[in-house]
């Protein structure tokens, strides 16, 4: 099975921290993997199973927890593998992805400004798609549409 | 050696003896001199105030009445856009300067400048990201300058006015001569914007 082959390439370097590896539709297989060793797992992922170029990086935002996900593309094996972690807690944070993958550094600067995910160690955090001064993380679940005024006074830069 | 110090010519005439008007016009019991040479000496005296009046009164009146309508005529017949396209809108602003519709015929350029333009046509929806490059872009226009806009989003949002991101109407940013409504407004649409503008043009000042 390519999941279990995937756990056993992944055992190594990273075994501690893989969760599951299991099927997911569209993809190879998603591993789900704890926070804490996620620079474990890339430098596992990028070095032994040779997935070269990060496609995408995102962030959700279920009620009681957020969820980081990597998308990950293999040249050699034309392949996509997913990766996903669990946040927990009121400040969700987790490593950057960009001392493996330097394409990281866009995608998670929208991830944090968006779903107010926090990345470690980030050569270059600032805002992405808002203004500099934007005070919301604007896809949170708890963000309550504004009036476009109550907006403006607020979010305004100008 | 001694060069003898050069004659300076004085500017003031030496001051004859007797004040001017006494001597130049004669009194009742004077001599008799003729009317043309009184009269003469007379305008001598109005012609510099009357000159100094006249011309502050025909600055003011030709300001008004004859310069404005030729720099609003020649203003409002070449109108200079900004070149500088947002979203969809500026698919209908670039077809209203195409072939078809030919906004050129009324003298509407499209500069790729904001330092040749006077007119800021907002076609599509402005970003609190991008509102501030507009207000520069609006500020580095010459004056006088008048602003366009084009369609729902620059008008007041469109059906972007809830969202987080979006100016709701580009009205808060810059001041609007002209909303054209439309989602996006056809290129006629926005050419009778233009053509309502150079009526506005045209009684500026009136």
């Amino acid at each position: 099975m390519a999941t279990d082959d995937l756990a056993t390439q992944l055992a190594p370097r990273a075994g501690a921290n893989i969760l599951a590896v299991e099927p997911f539709q569209g993809l190879t297989a998603r591993v789900r993997f704890r926070p804490e060793g996620a620079l474990d797992v890339f430098r596992a992922v990028h070095d032994d199973l040779g997935y070269d170029h990060l496609s995408m990086v995102g962030a959700i935002d279920w009620v009681d927890h957020r969820e980081v996900f990597y998308i990950v593309w293999s040249d050699v094996t034309k392949q996509y593998l997913g990766l996903s972690a669990d946040l927990t807690g009121d400040a969700p944070h987790i490593e950057s992805a960009t001392p493996v993958w330097p394409s990281a550094n866009w995608h998670e600067r929208e991830a944090w400004e968006l779903v107010g995910v926090a990345f470690d160690h980030h050569p270059d955090m600032r805002h992405l798609l808002m203004p500099d001064d934007y005070a919301f993380h604007p896809l949170l679940r708890s963000f309550k549409l504004h009036e476009p005024e109550e907006l403006e006074v607020k979010s305004r830069s100008v | 050696m001694s060069s003898p110090a050069p004659a300076v010519a004085s500017p003031v005439p030496p001051k004859s003896a007797a004040p001017l008007l006494e001597t130049e016009i004669p009194l009742v019991n004077g001599p008799a001199v003729p009317y043309v040479e009184i009269e003469t000496l007379r305008a001598r005296e109005f012609i510099p105030q009357a000159k100094e009046a006249l011309s502050s009164l025909l600055r003011e009146q030709m300001e008004g009445k004859l310069l404005r309508p030729v720099f609003n005529w020649a203003g409002r017949n070449s109108l200079f856009p900004l070149h500088w396209g947002l979203a969809c809108c500026a698919i209908e602003f670039a077809a209203a300067f195409g072939a078809r519709w030919d906004a050129e015929r009324f003298g509407v350029v499209p500069r790729s400048s904001p330092r040749q333009c006077d007119l800021l046509i907002v076609n599509g929806t402005v970003t609190w990201k991008v509102a501030h490059k507009l207000i520069t872009l609006y500020e580095q226009m010459p004056e006088p300058k008048w602003v366009i806009a084009m369609g729902n989003c620059a008008t007041g949002g469109g059906p972007f006015r809830t969202a987080y991101s979006v100016v709701p109407g580009v009205d808060k940013l810059v001041p609007v001569d002209i909303y054209i409504a439309g989602c996006p407004p056809r290129p006629e649409a926005l050419l009778d914007g233009i053509l309502q503008l150079e009526e506005l043009i045209r009684r500026r000042g009136e």
